[in-house]
């Protein structure tokens, strides 16, 4: 039970759209907490309200065998012990204990069975769900929920990526085919959290880049200033329907939209009491799954938070040596920062609908290395989805006792991919009309949703 | 290929001489009368013809990639000169500033992997060297293409060395073509989509899986063109970027989870006249770059064409199927001819597409019936491209340019490669929206802060604080620093009310003017 949580307001309460209005229209008031839990409540209990997915990323690679599928009676275990959970009969490892306290909103697959062992293409993989092909522009995960969850409506966009390290493999961060209506918005892009050690320097990365007319100026000031580019450009638009055009003026209308209103107050976590933010970390993390429960609770449809580094793990998941004090400094931020998100969800009543994704591009070798390290591995790794649409508290599919081979049932790319879609009730062989001028469903047609943990 | 009567005919009255030598002008006068017949038979009446100042801005986008400066418009729209426009195209492509763009455009069509691999951003400045060395002389197209087709692969210096292959391409001895090799990982299959996509104009991706579903070709035509790359191999396998080599006689491949092997064979059929001890990809590069390969023109000339009006005569571009047919068969048809007799010479195709009516069109909608884009009835709004636009803005804002060459790719840090990636275009220009993020930039990043800041501004410290200046004057220069042409009378007289709104702050008014004009969709756009 935390501190900061917040008392729920009595029945009945207002609609969100009156929450929304009232958020907005108090801009003065809204630095003060007590509006925020009326509108997580109006938002959780919306008839109409659509689902959200948050997606935890792993970047680099991380050690599953450390972490959810422990093998502490063979030498390819390492020294770290599986712990009980809230889960009867669910096991994981000892660093993550709050997270273990969830377990009964969670979806161990133990069973991950992928072909890719490089960065960039196994990247590619799991956050489009295909394999690189020259010419399609595969849309990543994030761009294709987006399109189906998004609210035409709504002032902030349907994506926001926290964090991201792209470098890698750049194509499996954008919206490919989808176009840029789909593409992430950046949040701390390519942050490292080296830069970031104090609270005030989170608070400065995690906003959304260019929010803020340059200089000083008044929002008259603006306003005026827009007024002259609308009345200067009205001719040429008119003169020229189509959509080069038209997308121009429709994105600085949004754009617009998230400068003026509160929905950019979104991104000031300096709101937020500090008990709240002490809970989840004061990581990029930790703040970055803050700022994901803040986006969810305004109705973003899709948030990624990656986890790339850690103080003592400056090479993040990628532990090729040194793996085991590695794995510990990143689960410490792993743990406070989801148990924490998961906390806020339930308290707010919104993790039933909202998936929680927690993946990386793959495992890590169950042998271990001379230099105390794990390397690349994709034969036999897991992932874990809960919240929203998932039957938590139960694990699918079994590696060998060595963890090198899946021996129960295997689970590709694709199928996790669909169980996702389908948790958060969406068709996942729904077809887009991609660059190449040929359909491409969301998940590939192989896809076989895992229907032992769907709600 | 269907041939029009007229079109046969005319095509026989065309002495050879003339066809050796090629004519831009008469190719021009060839693409009117092609758009003009099609019109005709729609019933539609194309748009009238733009003013100079429109003409100018294309024309510059196009060739040089950025707007013109103040001082060029002037200069353009005082000029007295009949054949002025002519003579602005024969200045633009004779211009470093074409090389120099023209090495990124095509850099971009055949190493787009460099946008999102570090890796192979590594490698562009060489790339890019390579190309605008045949981009200055002028090269035939078909010599460039077999230049690359036809690059050793195999490292000359310390093959054994770890990282030498990088080292390689732009170290010591600078330009090569060899990114390609790398970019498709050395990989058969890659760079034979590669090739096909490319030079022939044809998706093959599909048919290295299984038969294409929507065109005719097959698995095996797949593996067999991927054939001609069969020797191609890493030297250390498993470990991308390793240095390649080439046995050059291998001509077969197994396809894969098959027990067929195909030997390399041309997608036309054609028998390959293999030549010994020579790499098959000389074969393959012969065949490619023939004057009558069916399609290696036609691509061209269609690709060509889709990067001046931001969609092909075959749209897209590199789908040339029997489903996905041409707008203007005949135009095709005879653009890929003259090009191919004239000896690939991609200068002359620009100054003639350039130069035709069609080309020099307002692209203000006159009626409903000309929107179609398939009949090309007035000039297609299109979004600048990323480099386009960066390098406008920063001229405008004055601000340093990165140096030509693509070096600064590979460096995450550098302000145009963040602009690049943030503005990176998808799908075809001529439906390319704008982004939240892209809007946000645009309106409040640094570059618009540097280029319309009332204390930062180069333009508005100039036209506020040249004396002599009328507040009329001061609206038509930023005009035309920002779109290269004067305003029109409404647009004067709203813009002097802005400007004239607060006569105590000049600079932060005209710098307003300034943003809006580079915040409109005019100024985003290629119109």
């Amino acid at each position: 039970m935390s501190l900061s949580r917040i008392p729920r307001p009595a029945l009945p309460g207002p609609s969100r759209r009156d929450a929304l209005r009232a958020f907005s229209a108090g801009a003065a008031a809204a630095s003060v907490a007590p509006w925020f839990a009326p509108l997580a409540r109006a938002a959780a209990r919306d008839p109409a309200r659509k689902r959200s997915c948050i997606l935890l990323w792993m970047s680099g690679g991380p050690s599953t065998i450390d972490l959810f599928d422990l093998k502490p009676r063979h030498e390819n275990g390492g020294p770290f012990k599986p712990i009980a959970t809230a889960a009867p009969g669910v096991m994981i490892g000892e660093h993550l204990p709050k997270v273990a306290a969830h377990a009964k909103h969670l979806a161990v697959v133990r069973s991950m069975a992928t072909r890719e062992g490089d960065h960039a293409r196994a990247t590619f993989h799991l956050r489009t769900g295909n394999l690189p092909q020259g010419g399609i522009d595969f849309p990543c995960l994030g761009s294709l929920l987006a399109k189906e969850l998004h609210d035409p409506a709504a002032a902030l966009p349907p994506f926001v990526s926290i964090a991201p390290q792209r470098v890698q493999a750049q194509g499996a961060f954008g919206p490919g085919f989808l176009g840029p209506r789909y593409a992430p918005l950046l949040v701390a892009d390519g942050q490292q959290v080296a830069a970031v050690a104090q609270l005030a320097d989170l608070d400065r990365v995690l906003k959304v880049q260019d929010l803020t007319p340059p200089g000083p100026g008044t929002p008259a000031e603006t306003d005026a200033r827009l007024a002259l580019m609308t009345d200067l450009e009205a001719e040429f638009l008119a003169a020229r329907p189509g959509l080069a055009a038209e997308g121009h003026r429709s994105a600085y209308a949004a754009a617009v939209r998230l400068m003026k209103a509160d929905a950019g107050k979104a991104f000031d976590l300096s709101a937020e009491p500090v008990a709240t933010r002490d809970k989840y970390g004061k990581t990029l993390f930790g703040q970055g799954c803050l700022l994901a429960r803040r986006l969810v609770e305004r109705g973003v449809p899709f948030v990624e938070v990656t986890l790339a580094s850690a103080a003592g793990a400056p090479a993040g998941w990628d532990t090729h040596g040194n793996n085991f004090d590695q794995v510990k400094a990143l689960a410490g931020v792993l743990d406070r920062g989801w148990a924490a998100l998961m906390d806020d969800l339930t308290d707010r009543g919104l993790l039933d609908t909202t998936t929680i994704v927690w993946m990386g591009e793959f495992g890590r070798t169950p042998k271990i290395n001379p230099q105390k390290g794990r390397d690349h591995f994709a034969a036999a790794w897991s992932t874990v989805i809960g919240g929203g649409g998932i039957a938590g508290g139960r694990v699918v599919g079994k590696t060998s006792p060595d963890g090198t081979t899946v021996e129960d049932r295997p689970v590709s790319v694709p199928d996790l991919l669909a169980t996702v879609c389908k948790a958060l009730g969406i068709d996942h062989e729904k077809q887009n009309l991609s660059n190449v001028n040929r359909p491409i469903r969301i998940v590939d047609k192989t896809a076989k949703p895992l229907t032992e943990v769907l709600a | 290929m269907r041939w029009h009567l007229s079109i046969l005919a005319a095509l026989l009255v065309v002495p050879a001489s003339a066809a050796d030598k090629p004519d831009s002008g008469a190719l021009a006068k060839r693409i009117d009368s092609h758009v003009a017949a099609k019109l005709a038979a729609a019933g539609v009446k194309p748009a009238p013809a733009a003013d100079d100042a429109t003409f100018l801005r294309r024309a510059y986008l196009l060739l040089i990639g950025r707007i013109p400066m103040p001082s060029e418009v002037y200069a353009f729209l005082e000029d007295a000169d009949p054949k002025k426009r002519e003579k602005v195209l024969d200045r633009l492509l004779a211009s470093p500033g074409y090389a120099t763009h023209f090495a990124t455009v095509w850099r971009g069509w055949l190493l787009p992997e460099a946008m999102t691999r570090y890796e192979i951003a590594a490698a562009v400045p060489g790339f890019e060297a390579w190309l605008r060395e045949k981009l200055v002389a002028n090269a035939g197209y078909d010599k460039i293409v077999t230049e690359l087709l036809t690059a050793p692969v195999t490292p000359a210096r310390n093959p054994q060395a770890g990282d030498v292959v990088l080292n390689d391409m732009y170290g010591g001895t600078g330009k090569s073509p060899l990114a390609f090799y790398h970019a498709k990982e050395g990989k058969p299959e890659n760079l034979a989509a590669a090739t096909a996509r490319v030079f022939l104009g044809v998706q093959l991706e599909c048919a290295q899986c299984h038969d294409h579903p929507f065109a005719k070709w097959s698995r095996d035509q797949f593996w067999g063109l991927a054939g001609f790359f069969a020797g191609i191999e890493s030297t250390q396998p498993g470990q991308e970027f390793a240095p390649l080599r080439e046995v050059s006689d291998r001509r077969e491949l197994a396809v894969p989870n098959t027990d067929r092997v195909v030997q390399a064979t041309f997608l036309d059929g054609r028998e390959p006249d293999w030549k010994p001890r020579t790499s098959s990809r000389v074969t393959l590069a012969g065949w490619v770059t023939a004057r009558d390969n069916p399609f290696f023109a036609r691509a061209t000339v269609n690709r060509v064409w889709g990067y001046v009006f931001g969609r092909g005569i075959v749209d897209p571009v590199d789908d040339f199927t029997d489903e996905n047919r041409p707008s203007h068969p005949e135009l095709l048809g005879e653009l890929a001819r003259a090009f191919a007799d004239g000896g690939f010479d991609l200068k002359v195709l620009l100054r003639a597409i350039l130069s035709s009516e069609t080309f020099g069109r307002e692209s203000a909608l006159a009626g409903p019936r000309q929107a179609d884009p398939r009949l090309f009835a007035r000039f297609p709004v299109q979004g600048l491209t990323p480099d386009q636009l960066y390098d406008s803005l920063t001229l405008v804002a004055s601000a340093g340019q990165e140096a030509p060459g693509g070096g600064f790719l590979q460096n995450p840090g550098s302000a145009k490669r963040q602009f690049l990636d943030k503005f990176a275009l998808v799908g075809s220009k001529a439906e390319a929206p704008t982004s939240i993020l892209q809007a946000l930039t645009l309106m409040n990043g640094e570059l618009m802060a540097a280029a319309t800041d009332p204390d930062k501004s180069r333009p508005v410290a100039v036209v506020v604080g040249l004396t002599g200046l009328t507040d009329t004057d001061r609206v038509e220069i930023l005009y035309l620093t920002a779109l290269a042409r004067k305003p029109r009378p409404a647009e004067l007289d709203r813009a002097l009310k802005h400007a004239r709104g607060d006569t105590t702050n000049p600079k932060k008014r005209y710098g307003d003017l300034l943003w809006a004009l580079l915040n409109s969709a005019e100024f985003r756009t290629n119109h």
